[in-house]
């Protein structure tokens, strides 16, 4: 029986015998959701997660976290076309994290620092894994299996291991130094390299597979694709990759006074600057797509579009939209060609139609023409793989048709096509050939937390600050292998990590803890379980959603409790 | 980063890194503005005060005997004499030779209207008390009655909108203002929507020996006709329009305001409100003309205060609740 | 010391020997002498008190509550208007069993405007659940409000000491005033256990539910009948300590054998007793000065009745359409009675009317009566009246 006190006084805090959360009809959740910049990365990088270590003043544990997807942020950094900014929130609000700036502080961070990267030598009776081809798909699969506790053989055709990386990317875009110590920090994880081996020629397919417990082959795209026009071939033709290769490795290319590179790649745009730099007076880029951010989404140039607008600083014309409809020959000598303007729209037909809009002709004067219109696989030794295709059939994957046969990279039917989706490839493969080593099946696809959209954040609680400028190497100074985007400050980085907005993750605002009228979340000092800083005290949590709806992050939903 | 499985909620209740005076249990309604206000202050007070608070929904839902969700001496008598009452602890803590000091609390209802006489009285004697008002703009706690603090045309149970009325026919008191004119030390306007703010005004009103005053606005999800979860956002809206000015005065001068980086059109706020819908009735040139007169009056507010920003600062209306990782947001 | 003194002057005097903490008050006629003679006192450093002069009587009071909530000795004063002004917080200090002293320095209540002294205001105030005391004289408002504090403090409940407005309060009179050591052993410092302390920090005022209202009312009832005892024990300490009684409940003058009496509350007892010394032609009766009329002392009055025939409630308020207020729970008290005296109900002298010796006389003719007098405003002259309202 509860007796009646003097004059009705009450105790202190008396109140907690009274569990508000009775009234409750819904109740509010931590909710991780997956950042944009981390759902759409084609490695699978968590940019919204190493930016937070970063922000919390641990750059090394930021860089760890960064490598828990990709072996080669160094690189990457350097040459990815970067969709994480494209879908960062902040896109929105003001402008996009400079994540790909961040992302190369922290890969040259490490090799300047020489961080270990979170991987054990593998144990010396692990079972053997086999890679083929040692570009940024076959690195990554090596390092990811290397992770996952087996032995690794990764085998290439070249003396060197890079891939693509090293044959294809000018070093103004990629110091070779960077690609060495970032390559050679990989390789002393632990992984055997074996240079100088060829699929079909030093190594079968069908032998390593009984050698290994199972194989990733990811050769890339190493030949150039056959052009004419109407049958045309002019005499002298070059191939846009044969010139960047012979270019990159030896630092020549024929001396052209004028010349038009047909293409809308990297590749193409590549040509067309190293074409400059090797003294060409004219330099045009014709491609039938659009520039980035004109014309159909569909059909805009694939090439970076930072490497485009250098392109253009350092003086080569681009043409877009353009058609090569003729070349005119005094002889078998190309001396011109005659251009139109084409565009893809939507004629009715279910998808878009490329046209050429007549009476839009035009003569272009060149005396070389190169095309650089994308790359095609070397099927030595990959028969079996490949039947007539021209490219690997696989699922997410990598499974292939054959039995511990597993692909990925440039190779690969529906890849990326770029560093990055290479690096994808070859970890989620590295995860596809553990998983049949052990006998398991593969999920559908990879789990990832919902994405969370802009509107799911709290807006108010950002301030509008400026991505930064990274400082560029003046056009007039590009004249040979010098790099050109010179990275950001520690200090700038420390910005970007502080303008992430944290999209559905904690934030460890106090927002929730500060807000709530019924003190019903409790802050720890330590992290609650589902890595937060607060708990919900149920027992007093009226469920009103303030708390959710002032998260700025997102990262705090309301779920019906009756 | 998982490291806790289970975690103690009562131990960690205890370990919380702030004064709550003010603990869980209350019965405010869900979204309470005034409850937030109440506990923000309480964090900024600290414990060695005493409270004196007004009949009013603060006190009603705090202490249904034989619970009390105060954790620091308090005391209720009636509506109208909160002023007098902590004037009556402040003298006895005079005459004890006590540092403690005493806190008053009240709505607007008491603040602007039944209790205005007491504390002018407490004021003029110059007693070291905070008065703190929580100012939701009616009579909530008896169902939503219009008071002296009700906005101009808002629509409460008493001042209903119909053929002949667009809501309240008279204006807000300017209730600041009138405590300013006591000579009053330090006299200023707090929103729930600015917790650092509020908090930082408190402790600077703490430190004053002498009557000092805090008019809070605080929403009323029921009275206002929002969702709980609106609060906040609703509150805000009322600083960024310039309804609302944050303002400090100090013996009557004007010491400091909270800057207006963008002003919001007093409909953003208006419209998230039940008691302004007959405002947005269409076809009625009433409704549009009072919607011009509340810009008007928010207007008014912004030239007389000088509430217009000159650009980023971070403690304008939208620098002062940006977030960082780590909470120091709400140093 | 015995020292001529205006009544007033003689309070403010025996209220500082009580050692108030804080003292709060807002002037009005007739309690101002008292709180300007408190001021003086402070202000001569000979009290040490917080003096709070308030903006009204309502602050008046609420701050004396909010002083003595606080563990302060606290004491107010005022008087007609000024109760009812107070009469909210009044009821709100009860209620709070809160501890602390009021002079009610009796006055009539407007309307119409009077200055002048009836006790229409303190019994305007009778159910706020204060202890009432009614002085006979100035003696007896020094004494009673000294031990107003020891009765206050030990029943937790606020006590009002009624002071005929101007008869006793602006009157100059010989008195004597406890030194301060006596007032001193009598009077130990105020503790109070349900203070406001932050290092105990109590919640006071709460909300109660249906559940437990009218337990609390009826603790509040039984604190006030309980005080009776505590009432007569202080007076019969007070006496102990400095010599003196001041009637504890009730006390009865007179023949043992008189079959008459008169009751009455406050200075009018002075007038009767004169009156009855002076007319020696006039039937015997007996005087009762009715001096705690909350607690109503019932057993008491039974037994101070007993052997009368006749009963003249004398009373200097009235409830409107009802008739007297004293008379009423006289008369109530009566009924348990199975000897009853009859009870006639006057009010008398109020608004200041000069009550003159001969009204004893008068009064006492009331026993002759065939019926006793219900009720009657005894010395309104109808003439005055026009004829529809007489």
């Amino acid at each position: 029986m509860t007796i009646l006190t003097r004059a009705n006084f009450a105790l202190p805090g008396t109140s907690l015998n009274y569990h508000t959360g009775t009234w409750r009809v819904q109740k509010p959740q931590h909710a991780h959701a997956s950042a944009p910049c981390h759902g759409v990365c084609p490695a699978g990088e968590d940019a919204q997660a190493y930016l937070a270590a970063l922000e919390e003043g641990h750059p090394e544990q930021a860089w760890r976290i960064l490598v828990s997807a990709n072996p080669l942020p160094a690189t990457t950094g350097r040459v990815c076309h970067h969709p994480c900014e494209s879908a960062c929130n902040r896109g929105q609000y003001d402008q996009p994290i400079a994540i790909h700036l961040v992302e190369r502080w922290l890969g040259d961070e490490a090799i300047r620092h020489n961080w270990a990267y979170p991987v054990e030598r593998p144990k010396a009776d692990a079972p053997r894994m086999a890679v083929v081809g040692a570009g940024p798909a076959g690195l990554a699969n090596a390092y990811h299996l290397l992770r996952l506790g087996y032995r690794v053989d990764l085998f290439d055709q070249l003396p060197e291991a890079g891939g693509t990386l090293r044959t294809a990317l000018p070093p103004y875009r990629l110091p070779r130094e960077v690609l060495d110590a970032e390559v050679q920090r990989l390789l002393a994880c632990g992984i055997d390299f074996h240079p100088n081996k060829k699929l079909g020629r030093d190594l079968d397919l069908d032998q390593m597979r009984l050698d290994y417990q199972a194989v990733f082959v990811a050769p890339g795209l190493q030949q150039g694709k056959e052009w004419s026009i109407d049958g045309v071939v002019p005499s002298d033709l070059h191939s846009g990759l044969d010139m960047l290769r012979d270019w990159i490795s030896l630092g020549v290319v024929p001396k052209v006074r004028s010349a038009a590179v047909i293409g809308g790649g990297n590749t193409a745009v590549d040509l067309a600057r190293i074409l400059k730099r090797a003294g060409a007076a004219e330099v045009h880029l014709i491609t039938h797509q659009s520039l980035p951010g004109d014309g159909h989404p569909l059909d805009v140039m694939s090439a970076i579009p930072r490497e485009i607008a250098q392109a253009e600083e350092e003086g080569v014309t681009i043409h877009a939209n353009r058609g090569v409809r003729r070349l005119i020959l005094r002889g078998e000598r190309v001396v011109g060609i005659e251009m139109v303007r084409m565009k893809k729209i939507d004629r009715g037909a279910g998808r878009p139609e490329r046209v050429a809009f007549e009476g839009t002709e035009t003569v272009l004067h060149v005396d070389q023409i190169i095309p650089a219109i994308g790359q095609a696989l070397d099927a030595d030794g990959m028969h079996a793989l490949l039947g007539r295709a021209a490219h690997f059939h696989a699922d997410t994957w990598g499974v292939s048709p054959l039995e511990g046969v597993f692909v990925g990279g440039d190779a690969r039917e529906k890849s990326g096509g770029s560093v990055t989706a290479a690096v994808g490839d070859g970890r989620r493969a590295a995860l596809a050939m553990h998983r049949h080593a052990r006998g398991e099946a593969n999920p559908e696809k990879e789990p990832m937390a919902q994405i969370i959209g802009i509107e799911s954040l709290n807006l108010h609680y950002y301030e509008h600050a400026p991505r930064p400028d990274e400082p560029m190497l003046p056009a007039e100074q590009r004249r040979g292998d010098e790099e050109i985007e010179l990275g950001i400050s520690a200090e700038a980085v420390r910005g970007e990590a502080h303008r992430c907005l944290s999209c559905g993750n904690c934030l460890a605002c106090d927002n929730c803890w500060t807000l709530c009228p019924d003190s019903a979340v409790l802050k720890t000092r330590e992290f609650a379980s589902d890595g937060s800083h607060y708990v919900f005290d149920y027992d007093y949590c009226k469920g009103c959603g303030l708390c959710a709806h002032e998260c700025p992050c997102g990262y705090i939903q309301m779920a019906e409790d009756l | 980063m998982t490291t806790e499985t289970h975690i103690d909620i009562a131990e960690l209740r205890k370990k919380q890194p702030r004064f709550n005076a003010i603990d869980s249990g209350h019965r405010a309604c869900l979204g309470c503005g005034q409850a937030l206000g109440a506990r923000l202050v309480g964090e900024a007070v600290g414990p060695d005060i005493i409270v004196a608070n007004a009949t009013g929904c603060l006190e009603i839902f705090t202490t249904p005997w034989p619970e009390s969700a105060w954790r620091v001496p308090w005391m209720h008598s009636l509506f109208e004499n909160a002023g007098a009452i902590a004037s009556g602890i402040e003298a006895a803590m005079r005459a004890q030779g006590k540092s403690t000091k005493v806190v008053a609390m009240g709505g607007d209802g008491s603040t602007f209207d039944i209790g205005f006489q007491a504390l002018s009285g407490m004021l003029e004697r110059e007693h070291n008390v905070l008065y703190v008002c929580y100012d939701n703009e009616a009579y909530m706690n008896t169902g939503v009655q219009r008071s002296s603090s009700t906005p101009h045309a808002a629509m409460t149970n008493t001042s209903p909108p119909g053929k002949a009325r667009m809501g309240k026919r008279h204006l807000k008191k300017d209730i600041v203002q009138i405590i300013a004119a006591h000579h009053t030390p330090y006299a200023a306007t707090a929103s729930v929507a600015y917790p650092s703010d509020l908090r930082k005004k408190i402790r600077r009103a703490m430190e004053i020996e002498g009557p000092t005053f805090i008019q809070i606005h605080a929403p009323c999800p029921l009275g206002w006709g929002h969702e709980g979860h609106e609060s906040i956002e609703v509150e805000r809206l009322a600083v960024q329009t310039g309804l609302f000015p944050l303002v400090e005065l100090e013996r009557g001068e004007l010491t400091g305001v909270m800057p207006i980086r963008q002003q919001v059109p007093v409909t953003e706020y208006l419209k998230r409100q039940q008691r302004f819908r007959h405002l947005f009735a269409k076809g009625d040139s009433r409704a549009a003309e009072e919607l011009e007169h509340i810009q008007a009056l928010a207007d008014h507010n912004i030239e007389v205060y000088g509430l217009r920003g000159e650009g980023v600062d971070r403690f304008d209306t939208e620098g002062s609740d940006t977030v960082h990782r780590g909470g120091q947001r709400w140093a | 010391m015995m020292q001529p003194l205006e009544g007033s002057q003689a309070l403010a005097r025996a209220v500082a020997l009580c050692r108030p903490q804080v003292v709060a008050a807002y002037p009005i006629t007739p309690q101002t002498h008292i709180v300007e003679n408190i001021s003086k006192l402070v202000a001569d450093g000979v009290l040490n008190c917080e003096f709070v002069s308030v903006e009204s009587e309502f602050s008046a009071a609420s701050v004396v509550l909010g002083a003595a909530a606080a563990g302060s000795r606290a004491y107010t004063a005022t008087a007609s208007q000024g109760i009812l002004l107070m009469n909210e917080v009044l009821y709100n200090i009860a209620g709070s069993r809160i501890p602390l002293v009021l002079t009610c320095a009796n006055r009539a209540v407007s309307s119409p405007l009077s200055i002048w002294n009836d006790q229409q205001d303190s019994m305007a105030v009778r159910d706020a659940g204060w202890i009432q005391l009614y002085c006979a004289d100035n003696q007896e408002a020094v004494d009673t409000t000294i031990q107003a504090f020891r009765i206050a403090e030990a029943t937790e409940l606020p006590v009002m000491v009624c002071v005929d407005g101007f008869t006793l309060t602006h009157t100059l009179e010989g008195i004597d005033i406890p030194e301060v050591a006596e007032v001193d052993a009598f009077l130990p410092p105020f503790e109070f256990g349900r203070k406001l302390d932050p290092r105990n920090p109590k919640s006071l005022g709460t909300l109660l539910s249906p559940d437990f209202y009218p337990e609390a009312r009826h603790s509040h009832h039984m604190a006030l009948e309980k005080a009776q005892a505590v009432i007569e024990q202080v007076d019969a300490d007070f006496a102990a300590a400095i010599g003196r009684r001041s009637g504890g409940l009730l006390t009865v003058e007179g023949p043992e054998d008189a079959r008459i009496g008169i009751l009455t509350l406050g200075s009018v007892i002075g007038t009767f007793r004169e009156a009855a010394e002076e007319g020696t032609d006039l039937p015997a009766a007996k005087l009762i000065k009715l001096r705690s009329f909350r607690p109503f002392p019932v057993e008491a009055l039974k037994a101070a009745v007993a052997g009368l025939t006749d009963l003249i409630v004398v009373e200097r308020a009235l409830s409107p359409g009802a008739g007297g207020i004293v008379g009423a729970e006289v008369r109530a008290a009566m009924s348990e009675l199975a000897d009853a005296p009859r009870v006639h109900n006057v009010a008398l002298g109020l608004g200041g009317r000069d009550i003159p010796m001969s009204s004893y006389a008068e009064l006492l003719a009331l026993a002759e009566r065939d019926a006793p007098l219900r009720f009657a405003v005894f010395d309104a002259d109808l003439n005055k009246l026009p004829e529809e309202d007489r």
